[in-house]
Protein backbone atom coordinates (compact mmCIF):
# COMPACT_ATOMS: atom_id res chain seq x y z
CA UNK A 1 0.00 0.00 0.00
CA UNK A 2 2.01 3.27 -1.19
CA UNK A 3 0.24 6.49 0.23
CA UNK A 4 -2.26 7.54 -2.37
CA UNK A 5 -2.53 11.18 -3.73
CA UNK A 6 -5.24 13.03 -1.56
CA UNK A 7 -7.87 15.38 -3.67
CA UNK A 8 -8.21 18.01 -0.94
CA UNK A 9 -10.51 20.00 -2.26
CA UNK A 10 -12.52 17.24 -3.61
CA UNK A 11 -12.82 15.16 -0.59
CA UNK A 12 -13.69 18.73 1.27
CA UNK A 13 -16.59 18.94 -1.61
CA UNK A 14 -17.82 15.65 -0.46
CA UNK A 15 -18.03 17.03 2.96
CA UNK A 16 -19.90 20.07 2.65
CA UNK A 17 -16.92 22.06 3.28
CA UNK A 18 -15.34 24.99 0.98
CA UNK A 19 -11.31 25.45 1.53
CA UNK A 20 -9.54 28.60 0.77
CA UNK A 21 -6.82 28.45 -1.52
CA UNK A 22 -4.46 28.47 1.63
CA UNK A 23 -6.17 25.64 3.53
CA UNK A 24 -5.64 23.07 0.69
CA UNK A 25 -2.43 23.82 0.55
CA UNK A 26 -1.72 23.69 4.27
CA UNK A 27 -4.32 20.58 4.34
CA UNK A 28 -2.49 18.75 1.42
CA UNK A 29 0.85 18.82 3.05
CA UNK A 30 -0.34 18.09 6.83
CA UNK A 31 -2.94 14.95 5.30
CA UNK A 32 -0.12 13.30 3.21
CA UNK A 33 2.29 13.08 6.23
CA UNK A 34 -0.71 11.79 8.11
CA UNK A 35 -2.06 9.37 5.70
CA UNK A 36 2.26 8.26 5.00
CA UNK A 37 1.96 7.44 8.94
CA UNK A 38 -1.23 5.44 8.63
CA UNK A 39 0.26 3.39 5.45
CA UNK A 40 1.93 1.47 8.58
CA UNK A 41 -1.12 -0.52 9.14
CA UNK A 42 -0.61 -1.89 5.54
CA UNK A 43 2.81 -4.02 7.48
CA UNK A 44 0.16 -5.93 10.35
CA UNK A 45 -0.98 -9.00 9.12
CA UNK A 46 -4.99 -9.32 9.96
CA UNK A 47 -5.91 -12.01 7.39
CA UNK A 48 -8.97 -13.39 9.48
CA UNK A 49 -9.36 -10.87 12.37
CA UNK A 50 -12.61 -10.04 12.37
CA UNK A 51 -13.40 -6.44 12.38
CA UNK A 52 -14.35 -4.95 15.65
CA UNK A 53 -17.38 -3.23 15.93
CA UNK A 54 -18.46 -1.35 19.30
CA UNK A 55 -17.12 -2.97 22.08
CA UNK A 56 -20.15 -2.97 23.95
CA UNK A 57 -23.37 -5.32 22.65
CA UNK A 58 -25.78 -3.34 21.80
CA UNK A 59 -29.20 -3.91 23.95
CA UNK A 60 -32.71 -2.58 21.92
CA UNK A 61 -35.26 -0.73 24.74
CA UNK A 62 -39.33 -1.48 23.88
CA UNK A 63 -40.34 0.55 21.55
CA UNK A 64 -42.58 2.57 23.99
CA UNK A 65 -43.57 6.08 23.48
CA UNK A 66 -41.73 8.93 25.72
CA UNK A 67 -42.60 12.30 25.94
CA UNK A 68 -40.36 14.48 23.64
CA UNK A 69 -38.83 17.98 23.44
CA UNK A 70 -41.63 20.40 23.32
CA UNK A 71 -42.00 22.18 19.07
CA UNK A 72 -40.89 25.35 20.94
CA UNK A 73 -37.76 24.29 22.73
CA UNK A 74 -37.05 21.96 19.53
CA UNK A 75 -36.98 25.23 17.43
CA UNK A 76 -35.57 27.40 20.14
CA UNK A 77 -32.14 27.31 18.13
CA UNK A 78 -33.68 27.12 14.75
CA UNK A 79 -31.76 30.40 12.94
CA UNK A 80 -35.06 30.69 10.61
CA UNK A 81 -38.31 29.76 11.39
CA UNK A 82 -42.06 30.94 10.36
CA UNK A 83 -45.14 28.84 11.81
CA UNK A 84 -43.56 26.02 13.69
CA UNK A 85 -41.40 25.21 11.03
CA UNK A 86 -37.85 25.67 9.87
CA UNK A 87 -36.99 27.64 7.46
CA UNK A 88 -34.59 26.68 5.05
CA UNK A 89 -33.18 27.87 0.96
CA UNK A 90 -36.22 26.77 -1.47
CA UNK A 91 -35.21 23.69 -2.95
CA UNK A 92 -37.19 22.90 -5.96
CA UNK A 93 -37.71 25.82 -8.58
CA UNK B 1 -8.97 28.37 54.46
CA UNK B 2 -10.32 29.59 51.31
CA UNK B 3 -13.45 25.96 50.77
CA UNK B 4 -12.12 26.20 46.55
CA UNK B 5 -8.79 24.28 48.25
CA UNK B 6 -10.98 21.91 49.47
CA UNK B 7 -11.77 18.28 48.40
CA UNK B 8 -15.09 17.08 47.29
CA UNK B 9 -15.65 14.79 50.21
CA UNK B 10 -14.25 16.81 52.41
CA UNK B 11 -16.73 19.52 51.78
CA UNK B 12 -20.15 16.92 51.55
CA UNK B 13 -19.42 16.02 54.86
CA UNK B 14 -19.43 19.56 56.23
CA UNK B 15 -21.82 20.60 54.25
CA UNK B 16 -24.45 17.60 55.06
CA UNK B 17 -23.48 18.29 59.00
CA UNK B 18 -24.77 21.98 57.88
CA UNK B 19 -21.42 23.58 59.19
CA UNK B 20 -20.99 25.22 55.90
CA UNK B 21 -23.66 26.23 53.05
CA UNK B 22 -23.69 25.70 49.20
CA UNK B 23 -23.49 29.49 48.68
CA UNK B 24 -20.16 30.09 50.91
CA UNK B 25 -18.50 26.96 48.61
CA UNK B 26 -19.56 29.23 45.41
CA UNK B 27 -18.46 32.47 46.82
CA UNK B 28 -15.31 31.22 47.50
CA UNK B 29 -14.24 29.91 44.10
CA UNK B 30 -15.65 32.57 42.74
CA UNK B 31 -13.31 34.94 44.25
CA UNK B 32 -10.84 32.46 43.34
CA UNK B 33 -11.97 32.36 39.66
CA UNK B 34 -11.86 36.58 39.93
CA UNK B 35 -8.16 36.59 40.67
CA UNK B 36 -6.88 34.02 38.59
CA UNK B 37 -9.17 32.99 35.76
CA UNK B 38 -7.66 35.99 33.85
CA UNK B 39 -4.59 34.45 33.55
CA UNK B 40 -5.69 30.91 33.23
CA UNK B 41 -8.71 30.88 31.17
CA UNK B 42 -10.34 27.83 32.04
CA UNK B 43 -13.77 28.26 31.29
CA UNK B 44 -16.46 29.67 28.10
CA UNK B 45 -18.63 30.68 30.60
CA UNK B 46 -19.84 31.47 34.01
CA UNK B 47 -23.05 32.43 35.25
CA UNK B 48 -22.25 33.89 38.88
CA UNK B 49 -25.85 34.50 39.52
CA UNK B 50 -27.28 31.31 38.64
CA UNK B 51 -24.46 29.18 40.62
CA UNK B 52 -25.44 31.59 43.70
CA UNK B 53 -29.53 31.14 42.90
CA UNK B 54 -28.90 27.26 42.99
CA UNK B 55 -26.63 26.85 45.88
CA UNK B 56 -29.45 29.03 47.59
CA UNK B 57 -31.93 26.02 46.72
CA UNK B 58 -29.52 23.02 47.54
CA UNK B 59 -30.71 20.52 49.33
CA UNK B 60 -27.62 19.35 51.49
CA UNK B 61 -29.20 15.97 52.43
CA UNK B 62 -28.44 14.42 49.36
CA UNK B 63 -25.20 12.82 48.23
CA UNK B 64 -23.57 15.62 46.15
CA UNK B 65 -26.30 18.49 47.68
CA UNK B 66 -24.77 21.84 47.20
CA UNK B 67 -21.41 20.80 45.94
CA UNK B 68 -20.28 23.03 42.31
CA UNK B 69 -19.13 20.88 39.40
CA UNK B 70 -17.86 22.29 35.89
CA UNK B 71 -18.96 20.93 32.90
CA UNK B 72 -16.75 20.78 30.04
CA UNK B 73 -18.66 22.63 27.09
CA UNK B 74 -19.86 19.50 24.91
CA UNK B 75 -22.30 18.27 27.50
CA UNK B 76 -25.85 19.36 27.54
CA UNK B 77 -27.19 21.30 30.54
CA UNK B 78 -30.93 22.88 30.09
CA UNK B 79 -30.71 26.28 28.84
CA UNK B 80 -27.05 26.89 29.39
CA UNK B 81 -24.52 27.36 26.59
CA UNK B 82 -22.87 24.54 24.92
CA UNK B 83 -20.67 25.49 22.25
CA UNK B 84 -18.11 22.84 22.10
CA UNK B 85 -15.56 26.07 22.04
CA UNK B 86 -16.91 26.34 18.18
CA UNK B 87 -18.00 29.11 16.11
CA UNK B 88 -20.63 27.06 14.35
CA UNK B 89 -22.53 26.85 17.85
CA UNK B 90 -22.18 30.51 19.19
CA UNK B 91 -25.75 31.19 20.54
CA UNK B 92 -26.49 27.53 20.63
CA UNK B 93 -28.48 27.14 24.12
CA UNK B 94 -28.92 23.66 25.05
CA UNK B 95 -33.28 21.91 25.15
CA UNK B 96 -32.30 19.34 27.68
CA UNK B 97 -29.76 17.82 29.93
CA UNK B 98 -27.48 14.94 29.17
CA UNK B 99 -28.18 12.21 31.37
CA UNK B 100 -24.84 12.64 33.16
CA UNK B 101 -25.72 16.41 33.71
CA UNK B 102 -29.14 15.28 34.81
CA UNK B 103 -27.79 12.14 37.32
CA UNK B 104 -25.42 14.98 39.04
CA UNK B 105 -28.77 17.63 39.42
CA UNK B 106 -30.72 14.65 41.02
CA UNK B 107 -27.89 13.98 43.29
CA UNK B 108 -28.26 17.61 44.08
CA UNK B 109 -25.00 18.78 42.64
CA UNK B 110 -25.11 22.38 41.33
CA UNK B 111 -22.89 23.70 38.00
CA UNK B 112 -20.53 26.40 37.95
CA UNK B 113 -18.95 27.59 34.97
CA UNK B 114 -18.44 25.44 31.25
CA UNK B 115 -15.04 24.44 30.79
CA UNK B 116 -13.08 25.28 27.52
CA UNK B 117 -11.74 22.36 25.37
CA UNK B 118 -10.06 21.50 21.69
CA UNK B 119 -13.13 22.24 19.14
CA UNK B 120 -15.45 19.76 19.38
CA UNK B 121 -12.68 17.64 21.82
CA UNK B 122 -9.73 17.52 18.75
CA UNK B 123 -6.51 18.46 19.93
CA UNK B 124 -4.54 17.42 23.18
CA UNK B 125 -3.66 21.08 24.18
CA UNK B 126 -6.96 23.03 24.20
CA UNK B 127 -5.60 25.60 21.35
CA UNK B 128 -8.03 24.09 19.05
CA UNK B 129 -10.44 26.36 20.56
CA UNK B 130 -11.92 29.00 19.06
CA UNK B 131 -12.92 30.83 22.36
CA UNK B 132 -9.40 31.18 23.14
CA UNK B 133 -6.47 29.14 24.62
CA UNK B 134 -6.42 27.59 28.61
CA UNK B 135 -2.90 27.91 30.13
CA UNK B 136 -1.52 25.46 32.41
CA UNK B 137 -1.55 27.06 36.33
CA UNK B 138 2.03 25.12 36.84
CA UNK B 139 3.32 27.56 33.96
CA UNK B 140 1.09 29.69 32.43
CA UNK B 141 3.85 29.34 28.96
CA UNK B 142 2.54 25.80 28.63
CA UNK B 143 -0.16 24.10 27.38
CA UNK B 144 -2.82 22.18 29.91
CA UNK B 145 -3.17 19.18 27.91
CA UNK B 146 -6.79 18.41 25.98
CA UNK B 147 -9.02 18.68 25.16
CA UNK B 148 -10.70 18.49 28.68
CA UNK B 149 -7.84 21.01 29.14
CA UNK B 150 -10.23 23.68 30.49
CA UNK B 151 -11.54 20.99 33.35
CA UNK B 152 -8.32 19.96 34.14
CA UNK B 153 -6.88 23.60 34.56
CA UNK B 154 -9.85 24.40 36.28
CA UNK B 155 -9.43 21.31 39.26
CA UNK B 156 -6.01 21.63 39.51
CA UNK B 157 -6.05 25.69 39.78
CA UNK B 158 -8.40 25.42 42.10
CA UNK B 159 -11.52 27.28 40.50
CA UNK B 160 -13.36 24.60 40.79
CA UNK B 161 -14.06 21.70 42.83
CA UNK B 162 -14.90 19.09 40.40
CA UNK B 163 -15.42 18.93 36.83
CA UNK B 164 -16.77 16.42 34.16
CA UNK B 165 -14.71 15.87 30.48
CA UNK B 166 -14.89 13.77 28.06
CA UNK B 167 -12.46 11.08 26.86
CA UNK B 168 -12.54 10.11 23.27
CA UNK B 169 -8.08 9.38 22.62
CA UNK B 170 -7.05 10.33 26.62
CA UNK B 171 -8.70 13.94 26.80
CA UNK B 172 -9.35 13.27 30.28
CA UNK B 173 -6.39 11.47 31.28
CA UNK B 174 -3.82 13.41 29.23
CA UNK B 175 -4.89 17.10 30.97
CA UNK B 176 -4.95 15.45 34.43
CA UNK B 177 -1.63 14.12 33.97
CA UNK B 178 -0.33 17.44 32.79
CA UNK B 179 -2.40 19.82 35.23
CA UNK B 180 -1.48 17.54 38.03
CA UNK B 181 -5.19 15.88 39.16
CA UNK B 182 -7.03 13.08 38.65
CA UNK B 183 -8.96 11.77 35.38
CA UNK B 184 -11.13 8.95 35.08
CA UNK B 185 -12.06 7.49 31.85
CA UNK B 186 -14.60 4.64 32.99
CA UNK B 187 -14.83 1.39 30.51
CA UNK B 188 -17.00 1.59 27.60
CA UNK B 189 -20.83 1.61 28.66
CA UNK B 190 -20.46 2.73 32.05
CA UNK B 191 -21.46 5.94 31.40
CA UNK B 192 -24.37 7.29 29.50
CA UNK B 193 -23.13 9.78 26.65
CA UNK B 194 -27.13 10.90 26.07
CA UNK B 195 -26.41 14.58 25.15
CA UNK B 196 -23.03 14.87 25.44
CA UNK B 197 -22.34 16.38 21.40
CA UNK B 198 -20.74 13.71 19.83
CA UNK B 199 -17.44 13.03 18.52
CA UNK B 200 -16.29 8.99 17.83
CA UNK B 201 -19.25 7.21 19.47
CA UNK B 202 -17.27 3.74 19.44
CA UNK B 203 -14.77 5.36 21.42
CA UNK B 204 -16.18 8.87 23.11
CA UNK B 205 -16.48 8.44 27.60
CA UNK B 206 -17.84 10.84 30.10
CA UNK B 207 -15.59 11.09 33.26
CA UNK B 208 -14.91 13.23 36.09
CA UNK B 209 -11.66 15.28 36.73
CA UNK B 210 -11.12 15.61 40.04
CA UNK B 211 -8.47 16.54 43.26
CA UNK B 212 -8.45 12.82 44.98
CA UNK B 213 -9.05 9.30 43.94
CA UNK B 214 -12.00 9.37 46.40
CA UNK B 215 -13.66 12.60 44.93
CA UNK B 216 -13.29 10.35 41.43
CA UNK B 217 -14.95 7.27 43.27
CA UNK B 218 -17.68 9.53 44.33
CA UNK B 219 -18.96 11.04 41.30
CA UNK B 220 -18.55 7.94 39.24
CA UNK B 221 -20.92 6.21 41.39
CA UNK B 222 -23.84 9.29 40.59
CA UNK B 223 -22.81 9.10 36.92
CA UNK B 224 -22.48 5.23 36.56
CA UNK B 225 -25.16 2.78 35.43
CA UNK B 226 -27.65 1.94 32.59
CA UNK B 227 -29.86 4.58 30.41
CA UNK B 228 -32.66 3.22 27.78
CA UNK B 229 -31.09 6.78 25.93
CA UNK B 230 -27.77 5.31 25.57
CA UNK B 231 -27.92 1.25 24.05
CA UNK B 232 -24.28 1.14 24.90
CA UNK B 233 -24.57 1.51 28.72
CA UNK B 234 -24.29 -1.56 30.84
CA UNK B 235 -27.17 -3.37 32.10
CA UNK B 236 -25.47 -4.22 35.53
CA UNK B 237 -26.68 -2.73 38.83
CA UNK B 238 -25.59 0.80 40.18
CA UNK B 239 -22.69 0.37 42.36
CA UNK B 240 -20.96 2.40 45.69
CA UNK B 241 -17.30 2.58 44.32
CA UNK B 242 -14.60 2.72 47.00
CA UNK B 243 -17.00 2.44 49.77
CA UNK B 244 -14.58 0.44 51.65
CA UNK B 245 -11.08 1.45 50.63
CA UNK B 246 -8.50 -1.53 51.61
CA UNK B 247 -5.17 1.12 51.12
CA UNK B 248 -3.58 -1.97 50.63
CA UNK B 249 -1.71 -3.43 47.34
CA UNK B 250 -0.53 -6.41 48.90
CA UNK B 251 -0.83 -9.17 46.77
CA UNK B 252 -1.81 -7.46 43.49
CA UNK B 253 -0.38 -8.20 40.07
CA UNK B 254 0.64 -5.12 38.24
CA UNK B 255 1.54 -5.44 34.79
CA UNK B 256 4.55 -3.16 33.21
CA UNK B 257 3.67 -3.04 29.43
CA UNK B 258 7.28 -2.95 27.87
CA UNK B 259 5.79 -0.61 24.53
CA UNK B 260 4.86 2.05 27.17
CA UNK B 261 8.49 3.03 28.08
CA UNK B 262 9.67 4.60 24.81
CA UNK B 263 13.54 5.63 24.33
CA UNK B 264 12.61 9.09 23.31
CA UNK B 265 10.53 9.77 26.44
CA UNK B 266 11.28 12.15 28.84
CA UNK B 267 13.74 10.23 31.22
CA UNK B 268 11.90 12.43 34.21
CA UNK B 269 8.41 11.08 33.44
CA UNK B 270 9.91 7.95 33.50
CA UNK B 271 11.72 7.45 35.91
CA UNK B 272 8.77 8.93 38.07
CA UNK B 273 6.44 6.34 36.62
CA UNK B 274 9.25 3.75 37.80
CA UNK B 275 9.55 5.29 40.93
CA UNK B 276 5.83 4.74 41.40
CA UNK B 277 6.35 1.20 40.32
CA UNK B 278 8.60 0.53 42.76
CA UNK B 279 6.22 1.59 45.49
CA UNK B 280 3.39 -0.83 44.53
CA UNK B 281 6.77 -3.51 44.40
CA UNK B 282 7.50 -2.52 48.20
CA UNK B 283 3.70 -2.55 49.44
CA UNK B 284 3.48 -6.54 48.42
CA UNK B 285 2.23 -6.13 44.91
CA UNK B 286 3.98 -8.24 42.15
CA UNK B 287 5.45 -6.60 39.10
CA UNK B 288 5.45 -8.70 35.69
CA UNK B 289 6.73 -7.33 32.33
CA UNK B 290 3.87 -7.67 29.93
CA UNK B 291 3.54 -6.78 26.03
CA UNK B 292 0.73 -5.36 23.86
CA UNK B 293 2.74 -5.94 20.84
CA UNK B 294 0.00 -4.14 19.13
CA UNK B 295 0.78 -0.60 20.59
CA UNK B 296 2.53 1.60 18.17
CA UNK B 297 -0.07 0.80 15.27
CA UNK B 298 -2.67 2.37 17.79
CA UNK B 299 -2.29 5.94 16.88
CA UNK B 300 -2.70 4.82 12.91
CA UNK B 301 -5.94 3.29 13.72
CA UNK B 302 -7.10 5.84 15.83
CA UNK B 303 -7.08 8.77 13.78
CA UNK B 304 -8.75 6.32 10.95
CA UNK B 305 -11.76 5.27 13.51
CA UNK B 306 -11.91 8.53 15.17
CA UNK B 307 -11.74 10.75 12.39
CA UNK B 308 -14.01 8.49 10.14
CA UNK B 309 -16.81 8.72 13.19
CA UNK B 310 -16.46 12.61 13.13
CA UNK B 311 -17.23 13.11 9.89
CA UNK B 312 -19.85 11.39 10.20
CA UNK B 313 -21.21 12.85 13.77
CA UNK B 314 -20.14 16.50 12.34
CA UNK B 315 -22.56 15.78 9.22
CA UNK B 316 -25.31 17.73 12.08
CA UNK B 317 -24.06 20.74 11.56
CA UNK B 318 -25.27 22.18 8.47
CA UNK B 319 -26.85 25.46 9.71
CA UNK B 320 -30.17 24.35 9.23
CA UNK B 321 -31.86 23.44 13.15
CA UNK B 322 -29.36 24.93 14.90
CA UNK B 323 -26.29 26.53 15.20
CA UNK B 324 -24.30 29.14 12.97
CA UNK B 325 -26.26 29.99 9.65
CA UNK B 326 -23.73 31.72 6.90
CA UNK B 327 -25.92 35.19 5.70
CA UNK B 328 -27.87 35.13 2.81
CA UNK B 329 -27.06 32.07 1.33
CA UNK B 330 -27.98 31.70 -2.32
CA UNK B 331 -29.62 27.90 -2.37
CA UNK B 332 -29.31 25.49 0.25
CA UNK B 333 -25.63 23.80 -0.86
CA UNK B 334 -24.59 27.29 -0.83
CA UNK B 335 -26.32 27.40 2.88
CA UNK B 336 -24.34 23.69 3.95
CA UNK B 337 -21.22 24.96 2.74
CA UNK B 338 -20.74 28.27 3.97
CA UNK B 339 -22.45 27.59 6.95
CA UNK B 340 -19.73 24.94 7.78
CA UNK B 341 -16.09 26.37 6.37
CA UNK B 342 -17.44 29.52 8.52
CA UNK B 343 -18.04 27.44 11.58
CA UNK B 344 -15.36 25.03 11.61
CA UNK B 345 -11.80 25.69 12.96
CA UNK B 346 -8.85 24.29 10.84
CA UNK B 347 -8.21 21.20 12.82
CA UNK B 348 -12.38 20.11 12.82
CA UNK B 349 -11.85 20.41 9.17
CA UNK B 350 -8.54 18.72 8.98
CA UNK B 351 -10.07 15.60 10.69
CA UNK B 352 -13.58 15.82 8.60
CA UNK B 353 -11.73 15.57 5.34
CA UNK B 354 -9.09 12.93 6.50
CA UNK B 355 -12.48 10.87 7.99
CA UNK B 356 -14.09 11.37 4.67
CA UNK B 357 -11.54 10.29 2.60
CA UNK B 358 -10.88 7.02 4.86
CA UNK B 359 -14.28 6.22 4.63
CA UNK B 360 -14.39 6.84 0.59
CA UNK B 361 -15.04 4.53 -2.13
CA UNK B 362 -11.87 2.34 -3.37
CA UNK B 363 -10.17 3.75 0.08
CA UNK B 364 -12.78 2.31 2.73
CA UNK B 365 -10.72 -1.57 2.37
CA UNK B 366 -7.36 -0.63 2.87
CA UNK B 367 -7.98 1.89 5.93
CA UNK B 368 -11.18 1.83 7.56
CA UNK B 369 -11.54 -1.70 7.78
CA UNK B 370 -8.02 -2.33 7.94
CA UNK B 371 -7.93 -0.16 11.28
CA UNK B 372 -11.28 -1.80 12.26
CA UNK B 373 -9.50 -5.11 12.03
CA UNK B 374 -6.25 -4.45 13.79
CA UNK B 375 -8.56 -2.68 16.60
CA UNK B 376 -9.53 -6.22 17.29
CA UNK B 377 -5.92 -7.29 17.61
CA UNK B 378 -4.93 -4.68 20.27
CA UNK B 379 -8.09 -5.61 22.15
CA UNK B 380 -6.63 -9.08 22.00
CA UNK B 381 -3.27 -7.87 23.60
CA UNK B 382 -5.11 -6.21 26.43
CA UNK B 383 -7.20 -9.68 27.41
CA UNK B 384 -3.90 -11.94 26.81
CA UNK B 385 -2.38 -9.13 29.05
CA UNK B 386 -4.82 -9.22 31.67
CA UNK B 387 -4.61 -13.04 32.24
CA UNK B 388 -1.30 -12.35 34.06
CA UNK B 389 -1.83 -9.34 35.76
CA UNK B 390 -4.48 -7.49 37.50
CA UNK B 391 -3.90 -3.83 36.33
CA UNK B 392 -1.47 -2.02 34.44
CA UNK B 393 1.07 0.45 35.10
CA UNK B 394 2.29 2.99 32.35
CA UNK B 395 2.87 6.73 31.72
CA UNK B 396 -0.04 8.87 30.95
CA UNK B 397 1.97 11.30 28.65
CA UNK B 398 5.56 10.38 27.50
CA UNK B 399 6.33 13.80 28.87
CA UNK B 400 4.73 16.78 30.67
CA UNK B 401 3.16 19.80 29.09
CA UNK B 402 4.75 21.60 26.37
CA UNK B 403 5.17 25.08 25.55
CA UNK B 404 2.23 27.03 24.12
CA UNK B 405 2.38 26.89 19.80
CA UNK B 406 4.87 24.18 20.31
CA UNK B 407 2.84 22.01 17.71
CA UNK B 408 0.08 24.34 16.47
CA UNK B 409 1.69 23.54 12.95
CA UNK B 410 2.45 19.61 13.25
CA UNK B 411 -1.22 17.80 13.64
CA UNK B 412 1.01 14.65 13.33
CA UNK B 413 3.76 15.71 16.27
CA UNK B 414 0.67 16.51 18.40
CA UNK B 415 -1.82 13.31 17.41
CA UNK B 416 2.02 11.15 18.89
CA UNK B 417 1.17 13.17 22.29
CA UNK B 418 -1.67 10.56 22.86
CA UNK B 419 0.38 7.35 22.27
CA UNK B 420 0.05 5.85 25.78
CA UNK B 421 -3.72 7.06 26.09
CA UNK B 422 -5.70 6.14 22.74
CA UNK B 423 -5.22 2.22 23.11
CA UNK B 424 -7.78 2.01 26.02
CA UNK B 425 -10.23 3.50 24.02
CA UNK B 426 -9.60 1.19 21.20
CA UNK B 427 -9.98 -1.94 23.37
CA UNK B 428 -12.97 0.05 25.80
CA UNK B 429 -10.81 -0.64 29.06
CA UNK B 430 -11.26 1.96 31.63
CA UNK B 431 -8.20 4.08 33.36
CA UNK B 432 -7.25 6.40 35.65
CA UNK B 433 -4.25 9.05 35.48
CA UNK B 434 -2.82 10.35 39.16
CA UNK B 435 -0.08 12.98 39.99
CA UNK B 436 3.21 10.41 40.57
CA UNK B 437 5.76 13.02 40.88
CA UNK B 438 6.88 16.76 39.40
CA UNK B 439 9.82 17.56 36.95
CA UNK B 440 12.71 19.27 38.56
CA UNK B 441 10.98 22.59 36.90
CA UNK B 442 7.54 21.90 39.13
CA UNK B 443 5.09 20.47 36.12
CA UNK B 444 3.58 17.73 37.47
CA UNK B 445 3.84 13.74 35.75
CA UNK B 446 0.77 11.75 35.48
CA UNK B 447 0.60 7.76 36.11
CA UNK B 448 -1.88 5.89 34.19
CA UNK B 449 -3.82 2.70 35.79
CA UNK B 450 -5.41 0.64 33.13
CA UNK B 451 -8.01 -1.95 34.54
CA UNK B 452 -9.56 -4.80 32.94
CA UNK B 453 -13.14 -4.07 31.46
CA UNK B 454 -15.26 -2.77 34.21
CA UNK B 455 -12.67 -2.72 36.63
CA UNK B 456 -13.42 0.45 38.27
CA UNK B 457 -13.27 -0.69 41.33
CA UNK B 458 -9.87 -2.41 41.29
CA UNK B 459 -8.32 0.68 39.57
CA UNK B 460 -10.04 3.06 42.64
CA UNK B 461 -8.76 0.65 45.33
CA UNK B 462 -5.03 0.68 44.17
CA UNK B 463 -4.89 4.58 42.88
CA UNK B 464 -6.01 5.78 46.06
CA UNK B 465 -3.85 3.29 48.11
CA UNK B 466 -0.70 5.01 46.06
CA UNK B 467 -2.24 8.55 45.91
CA UNK B 468 -2.70 8.45 50.36
CA UNK B 469 1.04 7.61 50.89
CA UNK B 470 2.03 10.43 48.94
CA UNK B 471 1.58 14.03 49.12
CA UNK B 472 1.56 14.95 45.26
CA UNK B 473 -1.87 15.88 45.48
CA UNK B 474 -1.74 18.44 48.29
CA UNK B 475 0.40 20.76 46.31
CA UNK B 476 -0.82 23.88 45.09
CA UNK B 477 -0.06 25.30 41.35
CA UNK B 478 1.71 28.94 41.48
CA UNK B 479 -0.50 30.29 38.77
Amino acid sequence: MSAPKLNVADVAGLARLSLTPDETTKFTAQLSQILAHMETLGQIATGDVPEVVPPAQPVLRPDMPTPSLSVEAALANAPAQSNDLILVPKIVE
Amino acid sequence: MSLAHETLASLRRRLSSKEIHSRDIVKDLLTEIGTREKTVHAFTHIDEKAALAAAEKADSSLPLGGIPIALKDNLNALGDPCTCSSKILEGYKAPYDATAVARLRQAGAIFLGRTNMDEFAMGSSTENSALGITRNPWDSTRIPGGSSGGSAAAVAGRLAIAALGSDTGGSIRQPAALCGCVGLKPTYGRISRYGLVAFASSLDQIGPLTRTVEDSAILLSALAGHDPRDNTTDLRKPETFLSKPTGSVQGLRVGLPKEYFLPGMSPEAEAAVRGAAHWFEKNGATLVEVSLPHTPAAIAVYYILATAEASANLARFDGVRYGRRAVEPKDLLDLYHRSRSEGFGPEVKRRIILGTFVLSQGYADAYYRKAQKVRGLLRQDFESAFTKCDLLLTPTSPEPAFPLGERTQDPLKMYLADVFTISTNLAGNGAISLPCGFTKSNLPIGLQLIGPHFGEEKILQAAHAYEQSHDFWKRMPPV
